[in-house]
């Protein structure tokens, strides 16, 4: 395989373009097929076998154009061989022919061998940009041009002089294309790593801490992580299970047959998506938490086929209307603010809201429903109402609780969370996005 | 393996020039895809919004090679035997009956039970045997003796493991029948797949294919693929219309008119001898490329304006 090719795809894979081996022996063939003369073909047969879907086919657009731009290297401002009458003896260095002969070709190709001599590759941070321009220019022989520029310059006639300066001209483009060669490479090569890096540690910082600038990145986060989640439990309802015949159905239906099974019924599997009930603490000890659950319950709308979400905080009303009628940032806005709600922002109060819940919503419970309740427990050493509690965890499939808090604090102070325990299903510390994520896939997983 | 032999996927230009002799008008990267995918053998997945041309490509591939088009439509709960192939039951059933006698006398004067079926099991394989058996659109693909097109459309509606079920067709062109056993192509079929991104397909579908995005022409092809399909068409009203469409396309509608409900607005205009677009004609035949009334409502609000720009833009 050629060398071009092979750092071609390097190159998209660090962008993020999963290509696999077979993908690789496609492009080899389709390459073989269209040689490098024709960009145009070469686009459109690396791009089928390569790129396989939309947003990768985009990548796979700036890659391309990054990857095998080779104008606008050395050609343009060159001065072409005549306009300078001088005779070259005395410019000894190859950098030096290589300007005054105008060859775009040859500058390009000294630069691609440069850039590979000084290991462009392995760039990794913007802060390393100049070290690369620095190697790459010793390698392409900048020490002979500046030379060679001296000596025009030190001659004294008005000859030598305009060559010095039209030399120097040149030696500052050349720089100028270094720089653009080195950031092109930056795109291609470092963008992905850091910010692969970054996700990794929002991925496990505490989501208490995390600032109003991370939270573009954490809802591309979450929309990821949604995605992977959908992708992995979303299968569709029906699913024949193949050749099993269902007795039952048959013998009923061929009765009108005299009982010859002319037409057999297969048994088939039904999947049932977990119908979720989220009661949500919205107090403001735990709301950047709270802010975080309901976007990513937001997002697994689609997953869920029922899902009706519930705040509280002195008293308890719904809040799922607010999830259809607004987009996901607004409306999680208006709950937290209360904004044409008619919930009461002051002292926690979970005895209250369990009231709440089982006087006015007790028939959303069913033995198909996963309650999950995200809280801390907090709650101004009022009546706990565990007995409400006992009476949601025996009407539904689960009770699982999420606590911003750790374990160790559960318990202390005003905190009803040892009352609680017994009752649900699953209680859980969830304060970073992959806790989130392990909850949300074993509530997805266990049918 | 290669396709190669199909006359007329010698070149590049060839597939191009040979899909427009069909009425299919290619940009250079379908061309160029059809051309690779005919030489690597390698299916084609064909993605894009909905009405541009997606089934028509393969139309017009079977069309161009003189081979038949096998289509597949998938749907949520499409399995095997709608696919592949089923066992005629009620025909093995009828015969069984029908040869009860027969049997009756094969089975005649032997003395115990694992006689008779030891006698039986000479015959055993005539009931699963191809003649009883009824090929779906894949199998029929893989049989046809000169080659076909396969079309399997809308992939994205189908379920994952119909989905998982395809990639042995779709890498090896074989399929596997338990009581008869391995059937290979004949000849290999050219196979398309296409998709309107509902969900995410699985890597393996993707590694096994070629990926081919089509978006919506731009104006000049298709004023080009207008004239092609309604030659009736005068050239200023074909440049009007196409920028009229364009414009819609820009505008905030839940469904973007597609290729085809263009063409079809050609053919309406054509039938009505317009010879140039404006309001009222327009007003009155919007329903040709926009179908929800709230997309009409949007487009009705701001016909004056589209309609001059693009009267403007054409001349």
């Amino acid at each position: 395989m050629d060398r071009i090719l092979e750092n071609f795809i390097t190159v998209l894979r660090r962008s993020g373009v999963r290509v696999s081996v077979s993908e690789t022996m496609d492009a080899v063939r389709a390459v073989a097929l269209s040689g490098y003369e024709d960009r145009q073909l070469v686009k459109d047969f690396l791009a089928a076998s390569l790129a396989k879907s939309q947003p990768e086919k985009l990548i796979f657009e700036s890659c391309f154009d990054n990857f095998f731009n080779v104008e606008g290297l050395g050609g343009q401002n060159a001065l072409s061989a005549n306009q300078i009458a001088t005779p070259a003896e005395h410019l000894s260095a190859p950098l030096t022919q290589m300007l005054l002969s105008g060859s775009g070709g040859g500058l390009s190709l000294a630069f691609r061998e440069a850039a590979l001599g000084a290991g462009i590759k392995d760039i990794q941070y913007p802060q390393q940009r100049g070290i690369y321009i620095q190697k790459l220019l010793q390698i392409l022989g900048l020490n002979g041009l500046n030379e060679d520029i001296q000596n025009q310059a030190a001659k004294g006639s008005a000859e030598s002089a305009a060559l010095a300066k039209s030399l120097e001209s040149m030696r500052d483009d050349l720089m100028r294309l270094a720089r653009d060669l080195i950031d092109r490479q930056l795109d291609l090569y470092a963008s992905k790593r850091s910010e692969e890096m970054l996700e990794r540690q929002l991925n496990f910082t505490n989501l208490s801490t995390l600032e109003e600038r991370d939270l573009i990145r954490i809802q591309v986060i979450i929309q990821k992580m949604v995605k992977r989640l959908k992708d992995r439990y979303s299968r569709r309802p029906k699913a024949a299970r193949r050749g099993q015949l269902d007795l039952k159905r048959t013998m009923r239906k061929n009765i009108v047959y005299g009982g010859v099974p002319f037409d057999p019924k297969w048994k088939s599997k039904k999947i049932d998506r977990p119908e979720v009930v989220v009661l949500c603490d919205v107090s403001r000890s735990v709301s950047n938490v709270v802010r975080f659950l309901l976007l990513i319950l937001y997002s697994l709308n689609e997953v869920i086929s029922k899902i009706r979400s519930f705040a509280f905080c002195t008293n308890l009303v719904e809040v799922s209307s607010f999830f259809e009628k607004y987009p996901v940032h607004e409306a999680i806005s208006k709950i937290l603010s209360g904004d044409g709600l008619s919930i009461v922002l002051r002292k926690t109060d979970y005895g209250r809201s369990f009231t709440d819940f089982r006087e006015q919503h007790s028939d959303c419970l069913s033995k198909k429903t996963t309650v999950i309740i995200l809280g801390d427990a907090r709650s101004n050493f009022g009546e706990p109402r565990t007995d409400i509690l006992r009476f949601i965890s025996e009407r539904c499939k689960r009770l699982i609780w999420l606590n911003p808090e750790a374990p160790l604090r559960w318990g202390s102070g005003d905190s009803e969370m040892k009352k609680y325990i017994p009752y649900c299903t699953l209680a859980r510390e969830c304060s970073t996005l992959h806790h989130l994520e392990s909850v949300v896939g074993s509530l997805l997983r266990s049918r | 393996m290669s396709l190669g032999k199909w006359t007329g996927f010698d070149s590049r230009e060839g597939v191009r020039e040979g899909l427009k002799t069909v009425g299919y008008i290619a940009t250079d990267r379908i061309a160029n895809t059809v051309y690779l995918a005919s030489q690597l053998a390698k299916p084609i997945l064909v993605e894009g919004p909905a009405g541009v041309g997606k089934t028509e490509l393969a139309k017009a591939t079977a069309s161009f090679m003189r081979v038949p088009l096998i289509r597949l439509q998938c749907y949520e709960g499409l399995d095997e035997s709608k696919a592949l192939y089923e066992w005629k039951y009620g025909k093995q059933l009828l015969y069984t009956q029908l040869l009860k006698d027969k049997l009756d006398r094969i089975v005649q004067g032997e003395m115990d039970l694992s006689e008779s079926i030891e006698k039986l099991h000479q015959y055993d394989d005539i009931f699963f045997s191809p003649r009883f058996l009824e090929p779906r659109p894949l199998l029929k693909a893989l049989q046809q003796k000169e080659g076909a097109v396969l079309l399997v459309d809308e992939i994205d509606k189908s379920d994952d493991e119909f989905e998982a079920f395809l990639l042995e067709i779709l890498s090896d062109f074989q399929v596997s029948i338990p009581e008869i056993g391995t059937i290979e192509a004949t000849s290999l079929p050219f196979v398309f797949l296409t998709s309107n991104s509902t969900r995410e397909l699985s890597e393996a579908l993707q590694r096994r294919c070629l990926h081919l995005y089509i978006s919506f022409p731009d104006e000049k092809l298709e004023r080009e693929i207008v004239r092609s399909r309604v030659p009736d068409i005068t050239e200023k009203l074909n440049r009007q219309l196409v920028a009229f469409i364009n414009k819609v396309r820009q505008l905030d509608i839940k469904k973007l008119p597609s290729v085809s409900e263009t063409i079809d607005w050609a053919r309406t205009l054509v039938l009505l001898h317009a010879e140039n677009l404006d309001r009222e004609m327009v007003r009155e035949t919007l329903n040709t490329f926009l179908k929800r009334q709230e997309d009409m409502q949007v487009a009705e609000g701001r016909l004056d304006e589209l309609t001059e720009q693009a009267v403007r833009e054409a001349r």
